[in-house]
């Protein structure tokens, strides 16, 4: 398939970028791995006038610690690179998961962590060729009235199908954005909208330029389980990142957050409620997952059907707990 | 192990493809890479509507895109049909989303895309009919003007008595088994390259699995004489009975040609693969059975619905195929069958991997076991109870003069620990076993049924063998080699396949209906007799012994019993050039198997003269939570008759286990609205590395006294028996029946939830 | 506009003249005549398209050609001499991995890439790098043998 015609623009440094990107808005799109940007436009549901990329700027690329206890990693980090890095799985174990579990290891050495952390978002509606879709009306997202995954829709329900952005929510991660003249440093709860067309607050001329994982969570233990079809190729039907922190007194900062199953990223208050109350017992942990599939809210047929989505969601929560359960009776064995 | 009958050279052994290197190099040549001077690239314009009337088409402005060398619509076709239905360009009416309407030829591809989108097409939709209940229901319109209802074609056909054996039966069961549309899903996208830049001279380089057919087809269609049309097949990247036939965009590539004057060439990209493909449709099929309390068969009656989406194409030999095979694996008294393939404004359809008869062998085995579970019977017991064997004859008069059905279901059954583990394994954990066969050499499929082959001797005593055969990397022309080796008595790197066009190459009707091995590949055990014959005459002339006391054999040739004599073949062969009347060695060769029955409009008696026949037991572990299967491992047994090349089987086997693994549990075009919803490799599954099951293989040989060493088919049989062997393992997992197909993990959970 | 690329390609060095929306793949077949490299679903998921960047696996039908400048490009035409297959060929070709050949220049490097980042890979680590290529002959089984052999120490 065919590549639309566009203008290429290769910055040397960020601010040379976000001065392109002032002063071309809406007309351009940021190239980092290309992986998703480079199928949307043979696809034409994206064609920018304006192509800029970004993957080589080298204060993207840095890994750094701060002493705000955060460890900054540049959005155009590779994703292969990341995978391997033994220093940040140690620390941060269930986002080193997610990566592992991004697409396939040939994408992985393409793609970098900003265009998975900014995702665009998915639909079966949305994600054909031109031909497919000149075959029905134009829907919300490619300027037309109607949602041809639920009738009626008021808003587009496509769905954030990226493996990391639940680890981040779950690990109250912050990303930073900047565009000229500009620099915000947001909680990764805030950056996800619940929108399948601006499922972002990146607005056309910002960028991701880093996202912060904070530091510090030895008493804590995070886990992330992807269910898919097949295993190293595909987006998930359901995605799950959980994190509990342990001290004498039990359970606290109880995180269950839903991947690949809505616009945004899903956390789950009430399940994680039954295991700050109750602790990690068996009882709780199937509370927590039977609440999880009311929590839900009303889901999308996309990909497969809602009510077999809510059931994934409830054996996710269940497993995710379970695995922090044994991670933790590990610890405890260890420290012994 | 193999059982070997007779000892042999090269015959039996583990043999590397000879075309190995070039496709493990990227030398091998694929339509794609072929680039002619002046070449253009095409575009096809496709109806973006399931149904509809076409009211206007303009072209001008794409016409006057510069870099555009042609356009065409209806009106450059002449009328043209490119199936019996369907006409090359639509005029009036678009009967599917991607029925072709026009199509353009410019510089390159960028130009041919921009020039496509600028021609308009104004439709008057109508309300498409998209599924079979829908085109059958009372006064639903007729999808086509020459027809009165949607019923493309229908057949009926009866063997013995059905319903005295109905009424001797002590049980009877009936159920209904559907199986969702799919997909051929090959590497290699349709394509073609298309030269018809001199009058009354069509040259069309596409991946095929027969020349014979799309040269006569294309030379009928476009008012040409069979000689002046000229097919090169180079390397053809996978086919699964998909590539069977010429479909539109050869001929739309040929139009263009002409009216460009220049050769171009039309590549399918992956969406238009969804639409060109002319997969599985969606197939129902009702099936009763009746047997004795002993698990005796006595009787199946079956009725199939198959939506054949808006053309009808070939899918009439589907049609006939399931009648007469349903009655070919498993003796009983009688069988009856009704099949309807029915119009509907999805696309066209044909068979998916498995000449269309998967599915059916999924219901027939599938029902099996839930009857032998009702009458307390273990699975494995109830099929060697009915498997047909050597000499049987069924009811449609199928006759087996080398059967190896038990053989393999006893093989499979031992090595998979059948007894140790059915009935005994832990809940969610299955075990099932499926059995097929399949035609070997089939006839029928085509005017008549010739393979011929040549053979050339160089001076040097290397052999070139000339053969109309694709090989689509099923490994025919190893194969051939090997034959030609074997009977020649020279080692198989003494060989070359010279293959792919039918300007150079004999005739031979192709590889499909699994004519490979055993029908070409006797046309190439007698041209190497005939080359020998060639040879043996020099040889008794230096020996001063009869021709047929003359042995071949590792390159020697000698008298027989007097090894000690021997001088080598190469110098035979140059003798033989170097005779007074420089007998250039030609060995000439063709078969036609002498199996009668060459007309599909008759459905009795062999159309074949051998049988493939194998047994699968799969096993597998199903989450309870999430539904997901994991297939732990198959083991597969097939009856061969004789592994020519070991290595080739092996790898036929596991690629069928894949195929058949696809269909069990991932592949279905999801349909909504005539279009495929998930048209990409990403969304419509196959199975990758990680879900790829264990594979234990056992080669059973039951020597075919028809076939090329006893050979038969391993191309499309072994695909006969995975679908049920897996999906009887699911149902003995969960503890409920399979009727469906791709077994889903949210059809596992349902059927899981309804049990309980 | 099309801008001059310098690329080193097998350790040859070609200059093209390239539009930005050209892909790499484009290049290498139209451009370069380097016919090895396979089109196929052009969106990512089959893996014939690919290649080796600097010691990885990479898919040329989703690299835009001029990103490759001052890159070590190598395709299924480097990998082998006159006088010998790379020794990942000659175990397809022994171990019965390639069929119909369409997806064996794709599979053969991806297989190279682990190979050379990996000599010694276990099964999960081989699965792992082929999970993003296809292939319908041979189920991938006769691959990950081929693979699991090429990589034993001799």
């Amino acid at each position: 398939m065919r590549l639309p015609r566009f203008e290429y623009v290769r910055p040397q440094a960020l601010e040379e970028a976000l001065s392109v990107l002032a002063q071309s808005g809406s007309r351009a799109k940021i190239l980092a791995g290309g992986t998703d940007l480079l199928v949307n436009m043979k696809q034409r549901t994206v064609c920018p006038e304006v192509v800029v990329s970004i993957k080589t700027l080298p204060e993207l690329l840095m890994v750094s610690s701060d002493a705000q206890g955060f460890t900054a990693i540049g959005s155009s980090a590779n994703l292969t690179d990341l995978a391997a890095n033994a220093g940040i799985a140690e620390k941060f174990p269930a986002f080193i998961q997610a990566v592992r579990a991004i697409a396939s290891k040939h994408i992985r050495n393409m793609a970098c962590i900003g265009g998975n952390v900014c995702l665009d978002t998915r639909c079966w509606y949305y994600n054909q060729s031109k031909l497919w879709r000149d075959s029905r009306e134009r829907c919300l997202r490619t300027g037309g009235s109607v949602c041809h995954a639920i009738k009626g829709a008021a808003r587009c329900h496509a769905i954030n199908s990226s493996d990391t952005a639940p680890v981040l929510v779950a690990l109250d991660a912050k990303i930073s954005i900047m565009k000229k003249g500009e620099k915000r440093l947001i909680p990764a709860r805030q950056f996800y909208c619940d929108d399948g067309i601006r499922n972002t607050i990146l607005e056309p001329s910002a960028i991701v330029t880093a996202i912060h994982l904070p530091d510090g969570n030895g008493a804590g233990r995070s886990s992330f389980i992807k269910l898919s079809m097949r295993r190293g190729i595909d987006f998930a039907l359901c995605s799950i990142a959980a994190r509990a922190s342990f001290n004498g007194a039990g359970v606290t900062d109880v995180k269950l957050v839903l991947g690949s199953i809505a616009s945004m990223p899903i956390v789950l208050e009430k399940a994680a409620q039954i295991i700050t109350e109750s602790g990690l017992t068996e009882s709780a942990i199937e509370k927590a997952g039977e609440v999880a599939r009311t929590e839900l809210g009303s889901i999308t047929n996309l990909f497969t059907s809602a009510g077999y989505k809510r059931q994934l969601a409830g054996v996710l929560v269940k497993r995710a707990l379970y695995e922090l359960r044994e991670k933790t009776a590990k610890r405890g064995r260890a420290k012994a | 192990m193999a059982k070997k009958t007779g000892h042999y050279t090269v015959v039996g052994t583990r043999q590397p493809r000879l075309d190995g290197a070039l496709k493990a190099s990227g030398r091998a040549e694929f339509t794609d890479d072929v680039v002619l001077p002046g070449m253009l690239q095409g575009k096809i314009v496709r109806s973006p509507i399931a149904s509809g009337k076409i009211l206007h088409i303009d072209t001008s402005k794409a016409e006057k895109l510069p870099g555009v060398r042609a356009v065409i619509t209806y009106k450059d076709t002449s009328g043209l049909m490119s199936g019996s239905d369907k006409f090359l360009l639509c005029e009036n009416m678009v009967h599917f989303f991607g029925d072709e309407v026009a199509a353009v030829a410019a510089v390159d591809e960028d130009t041919a895309l921009e020039a496509a989108e600028l021609i308009t097409v104004d439709y008057d939709p109508l309300p498409p009919l998209l599924s079979m209940e829908e085109a059958m229901a009372a006064g639903a319109p007729a999808l086509h003007d020459f027809m009165t209802d949607n019923i493309a074609d229908e057949i009926s056909m009866s063997f013995g008595e059905p319903d005295q054996a109905f009424a001797e039966s002590d049980y009877i069961r009936e159920d209904e088994f559907t199986v969702q549309p799919t997909h051929s899903a090959f590497s290699e996208h349709h394509i073609v390259l298309a030269d018809f830049s001199l009058p009354d001279r069509l040259t069309i380089w596409t991946p095929i699995q027969s020349s014979a057919i799309i040269k006569s087809s294309m030379a009928r269609n476009l008012s040409l004489t069979d000689s002046s049309v000229r097919i090169v097949n180079l390397h053809t990247g996978g086919a699964f009975c998909g590539r069977g036939a010429d479909k539109p965009h050869h001929y739309i590539a040929a139009l263009l040609s002409r009216k460009a004057g220049r050769p171009v060439k039309i590549m399918c990209t992956a969406d238009e693969e969804f639409l060109v493909y002319r997969g599985g449709g969606k197939y129902k099929f009702k099936l009763r059975t009746g047997v004795k309390k002993d698990g005796t068969l006595m009787v199946m009656d079956a009725d199939l619905l198959h939506d054949c989406g808006a053309y009808m194409e070939t899918q009439f030999i589907l049609l006939r195929f399931v009648g007469s095979n349903m009655q070919a694996l498993y003796k009983m008294n009688a069988s009856r069958y009704s099949g309807k393939l029915i119009y509907t404004n999805n696309p066209p359809y044909f068979f998916h991997h498995g000449a269309g008869l998967v599915a059916m062998r999924f219901a027939i085995d599938s029902q099996l076991n839930l009857i032998a579970g009702e009458l307390g019977i273990d699975p494995v017991e109830f099929r060697l109870k009915n498997a047909v064997e050597k000499g049987y004859i069924t009811p449609a008069k199928f006759t087996y003069a080398s059967c190896g059905l038990k053989e393999c279901i006893t093989k499979a059954a031992r090595k998979a620990g059948w007894k140790k583990k059915h009935g005994k394994l832990p809940p969610y954990r299955g075990i099932g076993i499926g059995c097929g066969m399949l035609r070997s050499g089939g006839k029928g499929m085509y005017d008549h049924d010739n393979s011929s082959v040549f053979i050339k001797l160089e001076e040097d005593g290397k052999a070139a063998l000339f053969t109309g055969l694709p090989d689509m990397g099923q490994g025919s022309h190893t194969t051939m080699a090997i034959i030609a080796a074997e009977t020649l008595g020279i080692r198989i790197e003494d060989i070359k396949v010279v293959a792919g066009d039918t300007d150079v190459t004999p005739y031979d009707v192709g590889a499909i209906s699994q004519r490979g091995t055993f029908t070409t590949g006797n046309a190439t055990i007698n041209a190497a007799l005939d080359a020998k014959r060639q040879l043996a005459k020099t040889a008794a002339e230096k020996f001063g012994v009869k021709p047929a006391a003359i042995i071949f054999q590792d390159r020697k040739v000698y008298p027989k019993g007097s090894p000690e004599k021997a001088v080598s073949f190469e110098d035979i062969v140059y003798a033989t050039l170097h005779s007074d009347e420089g007998r250039y060695v030609m060995g000439r060769g063709f078969y036609n198997p002498p199996s009668g029955q060459s007309d599909m409009s008759k459905y009795e008696a062999n159309t074949a003269l051998a049988y493939s026949f194998g047994a699968q037991i799969a096993e597998v572990e199903v989450d309870p939570e999430t539904g997901m299967v994991k297939l732990l491992r198959m083991t597969v047994a097939h009856d061969v008759g004789r592994a020519i090349n070991v290595l080739g089987v092996e790898g036929q086997l596991d690629g069928q286990v894949f195929s058949g693994m696809g269909q069990t549990l991932f592949e279905e075009c999801v349909m909504e609205g005539g279009q495929v919803l998930n048209p990409s490799l990403l969304d419509y599954k196959l199975p990758r590395p990680f879900e790829v099951p264990e594979i234990e293989r056992i080669i059973v040989e039951t020597s075919d006294p028809y076939g090329p060493f006893g050979a038969k088919e391993v191309g499309q049989g072994p695909i006969q028996c995975t679908s049920q062997a897996i999906a009887n393992a699911v149902s003995n997992a969960i503890g409920v029946p399979i009727k469906e197909l791709p077994i889903t993990p949210e059809r596992v959970l349902k059927a899981i939830r309804e049990r309980s | 506009m099309k801008q001059i690329l310098s690329l080193t390609v097998n350790n040859d060095t070609y200059e093209v003249a390239v539009s930005p929306w050209r892909t790499l793949l484009d290049v290498l077949r139209d451009d370069l005549g380097l016919m090895g490299t396979k089109r196929g679903c052009g969106n990512g998921t089959c893996g014939v398209c690919t290649v080796i960047i600097d010691g990885r696996a990479i898919l040329s039908c989703l690299t835009l050609a001029l990103e490759c400048a001052g890159k070590s490009i190598t395709t299924i035409e480097g990998i082998s001499s006159p006088e010998s297959l790379h020794p990942i060929q000659k175990s397809f070709i022994e171990n019965g991995a390639v069929q119909c050949g369409f997806c064996t220049p794709g599979i053969v490097m991806t297989s190279k890439a682990l190979l050379d980042e990996k000599p010694q890979p276990n099964d999960d680590e081989i699965k792992e790098a082929l999970a993003g290529t296809f292939c319908r002959c041979t189920g991938h089984i006769k691959i990950m043998e081929a693979v699991k052999k090429a990589s034993q120490p001799k």
